[in-house]
């Protein structure tokens, strides 16, 4: 493989990793819990910003191009668990406001806001994370230690964002899989029929949102310390909807629809289609991309509304002498 | 001398705005008795049960269970205790299969909890394989038709009223409040529930049981409470009520 090929193809991976992280993260939060965050990008966004001004120097160091605050300088791998508390905190004060005393549409109309606001916000408080033109010139993680070849460190890159992929698909199974799994489900199917049964609704929701929104951030802070740049411009709402499209294409409700979503819309239809040849005016493919996805959860939704994958229940195993006598 | 009910409602208010829903409403639900709640729509029973079940806080007066004051307590503190209601709509979690829709409604899960889940199976595995197997023998109990893996979704009408009920038992209830549970059900399937509540009441479960069908509170209520323009009318049997001038003219004869 030439090494323009090993680049283009380990920056899809890495994008992969990074998408599919967060796809099982949403699902757990819409698929499963059935809460419509159309704010999530913002929580992918918090992780990565919360890793960056953690592995960045003083803001003071670099001559003062870029301004932002803490620059702690701190070791791999914690930047990315602080991006990852971060994201869950977060949530969890998002989740206190939001997810109490309103229905779960009117939960998602407060999300959208939120995302609007978070982005105005960042945008002009510009000693936060230095505005509209973001960050850049992030340290890269154990860059400088392993002193590998950049094609060399690519493969590095991939192999590691594999690693937190999986480590974030145990977690999710796990609490898919588990019997708060099922609550969560039954709280989404009807939630005054869970809480006459002692479930406790919020507290049920906030863990499903804090969890996935830890996710989220730990997801940002891979990608932001990918690409060793993060700015206001690539967590605007609408990427909250591409990774709504993935669960839904893939199948909301279940991991494996979550996994095959995030490498069909975000990967195969946005990212690897970045370097087709342009035609017509100028952005007419990118609007083209969106044409795509849009259509691509359209159809979906009318022949295979329940996703590639739908939802599982769980079957019980029966064991010997117990079978009921016809 | 009698025993101190399981439950007592007093002086319980409800406004809506200016509307007056419940005014003053006070009664009793002995321990072992299905008890039932009767009148016209718009009566204040539904009402009445929503605060009782705490899916509603009362504007004034209280509800007592279990010897503990718990008006104003959230729905699902009050299912802890044992105080656990049905729906008058079908209410099964639809995109759940049959026997994980009981299993979500036992008591007290560890499994429940994030960090066990987290920790995997081994925490929680013998504790799911009892409420399994309870799950099934509630299922059998009931005979309700429909295989466990099925999706609770696509159950009849009657079924889901049946899976309700079974529902309802596996969160090990000691008051069960009933809203209208024959409503929709064919007269076969009555019959069938009507002898699967009085088995339960003989072995000791107490009911609080909103229904419009007479001749079913004839056959499981004693005592029955009639309630018209958010008050209480009378109760007593529902032979007592049936030679009642003021119950047939708000009620039964009309």
């Amino acid at each position: 493989m030439s090494s323009s090929m090993q680049f283009y193809v380990s920056n899809l991976l890495v994008y992969l990793g990074v998408d599919v992280m967060a796809c099982l993260g949403l699902n757990l939060q819409f698929g499963v819990a059935g809460l419509i965050n159309l704010a999530f990008i913002v929580f992918q966004a918090a992780g990565a910003y919360t890793a960056s001004v953690l592995t960045l120097g003083p803001s003071s160091s670099m001559g003062g191009f870029q301004s932002y605050i803490l620059g702690a300088h701190l070791p791999f791998p914690l930047p990315l668990l602080a991006a990852a508390v971060v994201g869950g905190a977060l949530s969890y004060i998002v989740g206190l406001i939001a997810l109490r005393r309103l229905r779960t549409d009117y939960q998602a109309m407060v999300m959208l806001v939120i995302s609007l606001i978070a982005t105005t916000v960042v945008t002009n408080a510009t000693g936060l994370f230095n505005g509209s033109n973001g960050l850049a010139l992030i340290p890269r993680p154990l860059q400088s230690v392993l002193g590998l070849s950049p094609v060399g460190y690519q493969w590095f890159y991939v192999a590691l964002t594999f690693a937190c992929t999986i480590l974030v698909w145990v977690v999710v199974r796990r609490i898919t899989g588990s019997p708060l799994g099922r609550t969560l489900r039954a709280v989404r199917d009807n939630d005054a029929a869970a809480a006459s049964l002692g479930k406790n609704v919020t507290q049920m929701r906030l863990i499903a949102f804090v969890s996935g929104g830890a996710i989220a951030g730990f997801s940002g802070a891979i990608l932001a310390q990918y690409i060793s740049a993060w700015s206001p411009g690539s967590w605007l709402f609408p990427e909250s909807f591409v990774y709504f499209s993935a669960v839904i294409v893939g199948g909301a409700g279940n991991n494996m629809g979550a996994v095959v979503g995030a490498a069909l819309v975000p990967v195969l239809f946005l990212e690897a289609t970045r370097y087709i040849p342009q035609f017509g005016y100028p952005g007419l493919v990118d609007a083209l991309q969106w044409v795509v996805v849009g259509l691509l959860t359209l159809a979906v939704m009318w022949f295979r509304p329940r996703g590639v994958f739908p939802e599982k229940t769980r079957r019980f195993a029966r064991t010997p002498g117990s079978e009921p006598t016809p | 001398m009698s025993p101190e009910p399981l439950l007592s409602v007093r002086n319980l208010a409800k406004n809506f705005g200016g509307v007056q829903a419940v005014r003053d409403v006070s009664f009793d639900v002995k321990a072992g008795s299905i008890t039932g709640l009767i009148g016209p729509n718009g009566a204040g029973k539904s009402s009445v049960l929503a605060i009782v079940s705490g899916f509603l806080a009362p504007t004034s007066g209280s509800v007592h269970f279990a010897g503990e004051v718990v008006s104003g307590f959230s729905a699902y503190r009050l299912a802890r205790r044992g105080l656990v209601r049905t729906f008058q709509l079908s209410s099964e979690f639809e995109r759940l299969s049959v026997i994980e829709n009981l299993l979500v409604a036992a008591p007290n899960q560890r499994g429940e909890r994030l960090r066990d889940a987290l920790a995997g199976r081994w925490r929680w595995r013998d504790e799911e394989d009892a409420a399994v197997a309870r799950a099934r023998e509630l299922l059998a109990r009931f005979e309700i038709p429909a295989k466990e893996d099925d999706l609770a979704g696509d159950l009849s009408g009657g079924q889901k009223r049946l899976l309700e009920l079974a529902r309802a038992l596996m969160a090990e209830p000691k008051l069960l409040l009933l809203d209208e549970p024959m409503a929709g059900v064919n007269p076969a399937l009555i019959r069938r529930i009507e002898a699967h509540l009085l088995a339960l009441r003989d072995e000791g479960l107490t009911m609080l049981m909103v229904e419009h069908e007479l001749g079913v509170v004839e056959r499981l209520c004693d005592p029955v409470v009639v309630m018209a323009q958010g008050q209480v009318l009378s109760s007593g049997t529902m032979a007592e009520l049936r030679m009642n001038e003021e119950v047939l003219d708000a009620y039964l004869s009309g």
